[in-house]
This record gives C-alpha cells, structure tokens and sequence, in this order.
C-alpha cells in the first residue's frame, strides 16, 4: 500500500522535527513494514513550465518546429520540437538540461541534454505526458501531441512537481505486513497509529449533516448474514467530469488511476478511511431499487467491456429488480458505469461479510482494491466515515448536487470486544513495570476506552480492531508492547536448571557418524530433495511399491518422495563425474513409505518414516573401494561409539553387483546394505568409465552407547610373538574360514593380503596372515613358537588343504 | 721426553680439529688414548726414568688426556649438531602431503554450532519428521481455516489425502513449528527445546527462494517469563555464528502461532548497516521471525494459557549461512555440485 505523508498529515499533527525516514523506521519497528521511501517530486526535478513566445519551422526538418520559450529564466530559450500541437502562447512542459524522461515513454529514464537537432541547439525539451510520468494528469489523444497546460493556473519556470502537487513523500508499506490488520487499510487508520507511535493528536473526521426525513431508497437485504450493513444515497445533479488537481494528485500517489470525479470520489474515500465504496448511475436501476441476494443458478454478471462472469448461488451480488449489477464487495459490471449521460448516482456504502468475499475471490485470480479490504473483515462502523467523507466531497466538487434519498439497513453492527487484564499480567509477560498512565496513553491513542479498577483494566476494543484482530488480552499486550517498541526492553537473561540437564545420545550418534565421514574419511556431505526424478529410481530399480507421491509436485517427473537414498546419491555421482574422477559422498536423510505411524495422536496416521544413512566411493579400482568402504563401515562402531554391525551375504540389493554385496546386520536383522554397483544399473544411471561402491544403512537402527564401553587391559609383561604366514589355498577358500579355524590357538589372527600372482599355481591363491601369540606367564621359547605354528599349519591343511607356500 | 709429549698433543689436537665424522673421532679416541696409543707407550716407557721426573711426565700425560678427551667430547657435540637425518638438502617449497578430503554440509555445520550455543543454554535437541498432518502444521498453530498457506499452491499435500481435512490430510511440513505441539503434548511444561530440520514449500524457485530449505527453531515454555529473554536467544545465536556481536532490531510481525510476533533484523554484514544491494538499500536483512506463543497453541498443547507462556524463534539457516560465506544462490545447497561443497572445510 502507499502511504501520502501529506494525507497523514491532514488527520495527524505530527512533531515537526520529524524526517520522513524517521517516520519509516518507526513505523517498521512498531506497526507495518515500510519498504521505500519514496520522494515523489524526485522524478519530476527539474522539468517546468515553459511558455511558448515563438514557433518557426525548423529549416532542415519537416516534422520539427523551433519554438522560442520562457521558461522563467533571464532570457527565453529555444528549444526544438517535433510536437503536433504547438502554437505561440501555449502553456507546455520543459524538461531543462539535466532532467530525466522517458523516451516515448518506455525504458529506463534518460538525462536530457544541451543538443543540436539537425543544426539547430535545443535547451531541452518539450515533453509528452509519458515522457514526464503525466499521463494520468494530461492524458494524451494522439502519439505526436505534447501536454498543453491550457487552463490550469501557471506561470514559466513553475516546476511541474507542485503544479500537480507532488512535494510529498510516499511510504510504501509491505501489504503482507497489513494483512492482519483491516484498520490499516487507509490513511486515517495510519494516522492513528502514528498518533499512538508519537502521542501526537488524532483529528476527527468530519461529519456530514444529512437533511431529516429524507424519503427512503428501497433497498432489500435478503442475505443477512453476509450483507451486514448497506446505505444507499441517491443523489442528483452528478455527471461525468474531471476530479481536480489535488485528488487526482493523491490517487496517483496512491497508486491509483484517475477516471472521472464520482469514481475518484469512491477511489479516494477508499484510500483515505479504507472503506471500499461504489456508484451506480441511477437511471441503470431498473425498478429503483436495491437486492442484495444470493447470485441465481447459471446467472451471469455483464461487464464493462462486455465480457461475462459466471456466478454461482454461493456468491452473493448487488442487484436490481431484474439483473446483477455488481458482485458484491468485489466488483462491478456495466450496469454501475458512470458514463456521459449519467445525471444523477445511487451511492452504495456496504459491509459485506468477510468470508463471503473471501469464498467467492478465491475463484478470480485477480484481487481488487475492494475485496481486499472486505475479506480481511472491516467494522460496519466505518460505513459512517465513507458516507460522511464521500457525501462531503460530493458537495465540494459537484456543489449542486442534491441528496433525494436515503437507506441504512443495518442488520449486524460489528461489537466491540471486551477484555479484562490485570496489572500482574502486563508486569510478568512484559518484564517490565510499565506505569499505568503510560499503558492509558497508548490505548487511548489506539482507540481502547477503557477503565482501571483495583489492579485491573477493563477494557473495550475499538470496533474496527474487533473483527477478529483483538480478542484476547495477549492482543492487548502486543499492542503495548509494540507501540513502546520491542527494542525498548532490556534482554532478560534467561535461567539454566541444573536438574535438567541434557545428554541425547542419538544426536551425538548422529554427530559422530557424520564427522567421521567427512572428517576421518574425507566424504563430502551433500543434501538432496525429498522428489526424485524417476529416471534415478528407475535406473536403481528400486520398485516403487508403497512410495508416496506429491498431489502437486515441483515438475511432472518429480512426483515421488524417496524411498531410499541411492537414487538421490546416483544423481549426485553422475552429475559430479563431469568434473572428478574420484570422490566420496554420503547422504543422511529421512525416508518415506506408505504404513502406519501413529507418532502423536491416534487420529493422525503418518507414513513410515526412517532416518537413513547413504555413502559412496567413485573410482576406477572395483575391489579396491570395494575394501575400502568395507573398512569403514567396520571400523564405525569403535569410532563412533556405537554398538557392533556385521556380515551376511542375504539379499541382494537392487543395483548390486551379484558378485559383491554384504548386508549390513545388527543384532541378527538386516539394516543396511553394501556392494559394488551393477553395471546395468551404472548405465541407466549415466554413470560411465568408472565404478561406484555404495552403502546404505538404516540410521534408527544404529545405537550409540550410553558411554564408553570398552574395557581396560593390563599390559603384558612379556613380548607379543608375531609372525607372517604366506598359505597357497584353493582360489573358492574365504578369509573367515581361515581364521575361524585357528583363532581359538593364538591371541590375534590378522588379515595382511592376498596374492593371484603368476608364481600362484593355477587356480590357488596365496594368502598372507600374521598371526601374534604369546605364554602366559613365561617367554615362548623358540621350540614353542615353532611348534605352534606347525599345528597351525596342520590345522589349516586339514581344513582348508592350506600349503605353507615357499618363497 | 717432555719435547715429544709436546709434540704429541699438537699433533693430537690437531687430528682431533681435523676430524669430519663421528667415525673419525671413535679413531681418533683409540689412537690418542688407547692401549697402543704414543701416550700409553710413553707411560709404559716411564720405568726408566727418576721418580721425580716420573711424576711430572705422569701428571704431564694425564693431562693431555684429559685435554684430548675434552676436545674429543666437544668436537663430537659439535659434529652432532651439525648433522642431518637427510642425505641431502630437500625442497623445502614442494607442499605437504594432503591430509583426507571431506567437509560438512555448510548447512549441517551451521546446525552443530547452534546446537552447541543452545546445549550450553540448556535445550534439548527435538527432531520431527519431515511428513506431518495438517492438524499439527496448521489448526494446532492458530491458522485460520482458510489461510492460504493451507492450499497446494504453497504446501506439498501427498497425493491421495489433499482433499482431506485435519489428521487426514497429509503433507511434507511447510515450517518446523508444528513440531513444537508435538514436543509439548509428549513432554509437558515447562520445556526448552530447539528442533532443527528441512520445510518444503510450493514455490518457484530463484537465487534467493527454494522449495526445500532448512530452518531451526527454538522454544521456551515456562511460568513467568518475559518476551524480552528472547533476546538474549536471539544474541547468543548471532554471536555464536559470526564470532562476534551483531546489532539487531526487533520489530513488529504478525504469525498465526504468537501474540505479539516480531521480526528480527540484523545489521547487514555486507555493507555494514550503511546500505546495499544485498539489504535492500535499508542495512537491515530479516533473519530469524518469532514471538510470543499464542494462547491458542498452548492450549491444543494441552497447557492452560493463564499458567503457561513462552516464545519461539525460527532461523532461516539457508540464509544465515548465505550471509556467513557470501553465497548468492540458495539452490548450491541442494546442488550436491562437490565445486561448490570443496570450499567448505
């Protein structure tokens, strides 16, 4: 909304020593959001009116004349001009040197210049109205006509800005910040927030004095509950003119468009006071009289432009005898048209109940300045300030007009809320003590009346606060806070209780997991969106049984919500291909399926969601990332402190490989998987000339210890006993069946390599072990160790036909 | 005899000044001083001579030795000193060998510093789900039935329960505070928790909107307590994440969910309050909403009102981070693009 200073400052006195940026920030901290400062006259330096002395054609240019002009300087100017409209003793717009325009009155503003023009100097310019932002005041009739002042009371050199009353400063106010607050809607209701902001006078509205015993207009309400007040003025002796200078002024800087005085008229009450008002020529009530109903089965509203809105029996509109003429609070049609052979109005001034016009607005994609206002709910009080306003302008600018009839049917009057509070209250929510008089002041400012009895004030809401706005004494509260300024009180510190401490082991878990990715072994942690393109999980083969989808998703292709992390991360990996060959991912995000999850309340069944836990490692070398995203699921546990994952070969995961995948098992259920990713899967997932190691793992399922569990052990007092064993076993022999045949012998049994060598007999492997033992109590000797390893030897021919190779 | 004693300590100390390595000086010792020495000789020759010239070539080459075993032990610290564990000089400006890649989310970091400044306040971290109901994203939080943030335009409803109402009709969260009646009817009063996490909205996206973007919320509910200990929240948090104090201002703002609400400024960093393109020429960029918790709220917590009060915070922590390393498109968070993610270590 925009905000003219200058109408402020009519309702409000205002200290004088103000700034209009002061003005602003102000308000933001207290009230609404002002977004801009705008001086308006900026615009318009250092254009002014000329008056032309002299027209000469120009002697190198047909469409151009020369125009010799006063422009209120010593000496007249010259200025050159291509202009279809100029004669000696017009009255025009010169933009001097320096000043900004539009060129033909598109683009950005350009600066005007001292200039030769086929030859001849041109001191600027003689200006169309869209150059020079005055369409709305001169608007032109055809492309080639300059503004011509004629009849409007100037002199040369007067700068065009207050010709048309534009020293002022508009504040534009974010409308999202006004959206609770119907009695912003206007001028008067900023005013009066200013007043409270500065403790300055609110001035009243001025009354209008209506003649007794008019006779009535008929008006008929026939939905009560939505139409909850509805004057009608018929007035004579109103026709089609032109509003003057300072109203058309202020809608321009308000944003609006000037038409012709009564639609000005309404436009203007709107802006000042923020009730929306309307005109119906009189003579286009048929049977002169008003309904105010429910629109008919398939009835149609006939517009302006001839075009027809199609209406249901939900929305209400304001008719004849006969036909809709308008929708009610939101818009009108053809048959309410101030036109040339209009001779007299029938004024309406109405409330219409907030939801009707919400329900049936939400079917236009359009807002209009009136629906605007009616659905945020407005108090049927104010109809009293758009008749008085309206009615007092209509005398001033059509002094002959005389009012023939009247109605108020007033159904529902908007009731004041009433709201008890107490001093302790303020006192504890506030922080502060505010004194009593203070807490008066303010409210009083803002429009409460109210008294203060034995520690407690009783308190009447203003109507146009009541609509829903304040209703509780937390409303109260804010107001008061607000108006002194959130940045008035002091911070509170805030006390910590010792009894309530906090130790959450699955965050830390969380924590730990992730920083030992990326920190311990160098993954990057990316984000993903919930929506996965189906390409990926088609390419992951993840089936999509049980998936959710969006009712309106980003993009067509977006629709479902992820199941899993691999198709997300699969996208990650060929996008990133395009730039590295070699890098590690992981993902830890929630995962969604259809079920029963019941996490609050019995009545509110989500789907089952599962906080999951995704890594990769990309590179050329299959087996090598193989091991080594095995290794660091395996060594996660001691690292994370958390209880111990392992091995089995079960099922294999979609976009495995068959010949490499592990599931991830805790306490005997399968939580997760690990493998190498398929080649086919590779394919559709554009993933080319490299491969791909994947894990993914139930996060819930991980539990972190409640502290530090492993034990201490003493530390021996003799010498560990190590020793390298090189066995050639057949190629199908697994590393755990070595070890689980002899790990019972030593103290440790551990893993050095493996070897397929050409020195390796066809279709053996060499495996390397090294194997630490010691005695308790004394030193092995050197027959000990050398029997020991010989029954180790035996143990593993018998077992798994293991030969001592020899080097 | 004393002549070639004097001789032999100049040629003595001589070899030993000479010497290039430890080697060397171990030679040196047994040759100056060993059994088969010049000097072990001439005490073995002394028999011959008078006792009295005796003792004075005795005290003579207990001299020497000692002098030589002094210059030998010197002359080894000095050689010692000299010496390097390298075989030659290296290239000193070749870098070191790279320690393991890998980085936080810039977002996720930004997370664990709150929670680190929160912990030490005393809140507990809450986390909810990212799929909720309408009933806890909006009725429980005061949102009037026809708010237009309820329809698909703003909120992803999941297919199938978007023409359902309340408990039915199901959507990914369009804000975390629906999490806050969650924690409340679970737990009770009085409560100090943060619950950080993802929101979805319906939004057509640029360098400053997103579709999934990441907030982190806190909340206070306790028997008398003022609006006005939020803002010690509110600095303790900015301090935390831009490692010194923050000039903010609170202002008025309006959420279904708070009665007062206020929005909260800080001061922007990029021209320094002075105003640029960044804070919209103002020197103000709106950081973090919050306010009072409405009595509404409190009572679908199931906690009355007149006893109960409180107040939220919501940090947008897409933007904070934007503001803590100059990022100037929101949608690099969601980008996975490992350029963008290498500059975070």
């Amino acid at each position: 909304m925009r905000v003219s200073l200058n109408l402020i400052k009519k309702y409000v006195d205002l200290p004088s020593d103000l700034t209009d940026e002061q003005i602003a920030y102000d308000m933001t901290l207290r009230t609404v959001e002002v977004e801009k400062v705008e001086k308006v006259a900026d615009k318009f330096h250092d254009i002014v009116v000329g008056k032309i002395l002299e027209v000469k054609q120009h002697p190198n240019a047909d469409r151009l004349k020369i125009c010799l002009t006063d422009i209120g300087e010593e000496c007249p100017v010259q200025i050159v001009c291509g202009g279809s409209n100029l004669y000696e003793g017009e009255y025009v717009v010169v933009s001097k040197p320096g000043a900004e325009v539009v060129w033909h009155g598109e683009g950005e503003p350009v600066k005007v210049e001292k200039v030769k023009m086929r030859g001849e100097s041109s001191y600027g310019m003689i200006c169309a109205a869209s150059e020079v932002y005055l369409n709305d005041f001169f608007p032109a009739h055809c492309e080639t006509e300059i503004v011509d002042l004629k009849g409007i009371d100037c002199k040369p050199g007067e700068a065009i800005a207050s010709l048309i009353d534009m020293n002022d400063t508009v504040l534009e106010i974010d409308n999202k910040s006004l959206s609770n607050r119907p009695d912003l809607w206007g001028h008067y209701g900023i005013a009066r927030e200013l007043s409270a902001i500065y403790n300055a006078p609110l001035r009243k509205l001025e009354k209008f004095n209506l003649e007794p015993n008019l006779p009535k207009y008929n008006v008929e309400i026939k939905e009560m509950q939505k139409c909850n007040r509805y004057v009608a003025v018929e007035i004579d002796g109103i026709y089609e003119k032109e509003s003057p200078m300072w109203m058309k002024s202020l809608l321009v800087k308000a944003g609006q468009r000037p038409i012709n005085a009564i639609v000005d008229i309404t436009n203007y009450v709107m802006m000042a006071v923020g009730q929306p008002l309307h005109a119906f020529d009189k003579t286009h009530v048929n049977g002169e009289k008003i309904i105010v109903r429910n629109a008919r089965e398939n009835e149609e509203l006939l517009l302006l432009d001839n075009n027809t809105l199609n209406l249901t029996k939900d929305d209400l509109v304001i008719s004849d005898e006969n036909d809709a003429m308008a929708l009610a609070g939101i818009r009108g049609g053809k048959k309410d048209s101030i036109l040339p052979d209009t001779t007299g109005i029938v004024l309406e001034v109405a409330n219409f109940s907030a939801g009707t016009i919400r329900k049936t607005g939400k079917r236009f994609a359009e807002k209009t300045d009136a629906s605007i206002r009616y659905e945020k709910g407005i108090d049927t009080q104010r109809v009293d300030d758009g008749v008085n306003l309206a009615l007092n302008l209509i005398k001033e600018l059509f002094p002959e007009s005389t009012i023939i009839k009247y109605a108020d049917i007033y159904p529902n009057p908007t009731q004041n809320s009433v709201i008890e509070l107490t001093q302790d209250f303020l006192d504890v929510r506030l922080g502060k003590k505010i004194p009593t008089q203070k807490i008066e002041q303010i409210l009083k400012s803002l429009g409460y009346d109210l008294t203060y009895d034995n520690n407690k004030y009783n308190i009447i809401v203003p109507t146009w606060r009541s609509t829903g706005d304040v209703s509780l004494k937390d409303d109260v509260m804010g107001d008061i806070a607000r108006i002194l300024s959130f940045d008035s009180f002091e911070p509170k510190p805030i006390n910590v209780s010792m009894y309530n401490s906090v130790i959450q082991n699955n965050f830390l878990l969380d924590k730990r997991i992730r920083e030992y990715l990326a920190f311990r072994c160098g993954f990057y942690e990316i984000y993903t969106y919930p929506w996965i393109e189906e390409k990926f999980i088609k390419a992951s083969k993840i089936d999509l049984k049980n998936a959710l989808k969006l009712a309106t998703p980003p993009a067509p292709d977006l629709a479902y919500l992820r199941k899993s992390l691999i198709p997300g991360m699969l996208e990650a990996i060929s996008k990133n291909l395009r730039y590295y060959d070699n890098f590690k991912l992981f993902e830890s995000k929630q995962v969604y399926e259809k079920g029963d999850y019941r996490p609050s309340s019995d009545d509110e069944i989500l789907p089952i969601q599962s906080n999951y836990l995704t890594g990769c490692i990309v590179g050329k070398d299959a087996k090598g990332i193989f091991y080594e995203l095995k290794g660091i699921i395996e060594n996660m546990p001691r690292y994370c402190h958390m209880e111990d994952l392992s091995w089995e070969q079960g099922e294999k995961p979609s976009w495995a490989d068959n010949n490499a995948y592990l599931n991830i098992m805790k306490d005997n259920v399968n939580i997760g998987s690990l493998g190498l990713v398929s080649i086919q899967v590779m394919q559709e997932a554009k993933i080319k000339r490299t491969n791909v190691a994947l894990f993914e793992i139930n996060f819930d399922k991980l539990k972190a210890y409640d502290s530090r569990t492993n034990k201490y052990e003493r530390l021996p007092e003799l010498p560990l006993v190590e020793k390298d064993l090189s066995i050639l076993v057949d190629k199908n022999v697994g590393w755990s069946s070595i070890v689980n045949d002899i790990k019972h012998l030593v103290k440790e049994v551990e893993f050095v390599d493996e070897y397929n060598g050409n020195q390796i007999p066809e279709g053996k492997k060499s495996v390397t072990l090294k194997i630490r033992m010691i005695n308790e109590g004394t030193t092995m000797t050197s027959e000990q160790i050398t029997e020991k390893i010989n029954n180790i030897l035996n143990i593993l021919k018998e077992k798994c036909g293991a030969e001592l190779r020899v080097e | 005899m004393k002549e070639n004693l004097e001789k032999i300590k100049v040629e003595g100390l001589e070899s030993i000044n000479n010497a290039k390595d430890l080697n060397e000086i171990e030679n040196l010792r047994k040759s100056l001083m060993g059994k088969k020495s010049k000097l072990s000789e001439i005490l073995k020759s002394m028999g011959t001579l008078p006792s009295d010239e005796k003792k004075a070539i005795g005290i003579l080459t207990t001299e020497i030795k000692t002098l030589f075993e002094d210059q030998l032990k010197e002359k080894e610290e000095q050689l010692i000193a000299s010496m390097s564990v390298l075989d030659e000089p290296i290239d000193l400006s070749i870098p070191g060998k790279k320690v393991s890649e890998g980085a936080l989310h810039p977002i996720t970091q930004m997370r664990y510093d709150l929670n680190e400044a929160f912990l030490s306040l005393g809140f507990e971290i809450y986390s909810e789900d990212d799929i909720s109901s309408e009933k806890y994203a909006f009725d429980n939080l005061n949102f009037a039935k026809d708010h237009p943030a309820r329809q698909s335009m703003d909120t992803y409803w999941i297919e199938g329960t978007e023409e359902k109402e309340g408990a039915e009709r199901i959507c990914l969260r369009p804000h975390l505070t629906g999490g806050s009646v969650r924690y409340l009817l679970k737990h009770g009063a009085p409560a100090r928790f943060v619950y950080p996490g993802g929101a979805f909205r319906n939004e057509t996206t640029d360098a400053r909107h997103e579709r999934a973007f990441y907030q982190y919320e806190a909340l206070i509910v306790d028997k008398n307590i003022s609006f006005s200990s939020g803002m010690v929240m509110i600095q303790t948090i900015l301090e935390k994440v831009f490692g010194r104090k923050i000039n903010t201002r609170m202002r008025e703002g309006f959420f279904p969910f708070t009665e007062p609400g206020y929005e909260i400024d800080m001061e922007c960093l990029v021209c320094g309050g002075k105003g640029c393109k960044v804070c919209n020429h103002n020197g103000w960029i709106e950081v973090m909403p919050g306010g009072v918790i409405h009595p509404n709220v409190l009572k679908s917590a199931g906690l009355d009102p007149e006893e109960w009060t409180g107040f939220y915070i919501n940090i947008g922590l897409d933007r904070l981070v934007m503001m803590r390393y100059g990022v100037d498109d929101v949608r690099l968070f969601h980008s996975a693009d490992l350029r963008f993610l290498k500059q975070f270590k």
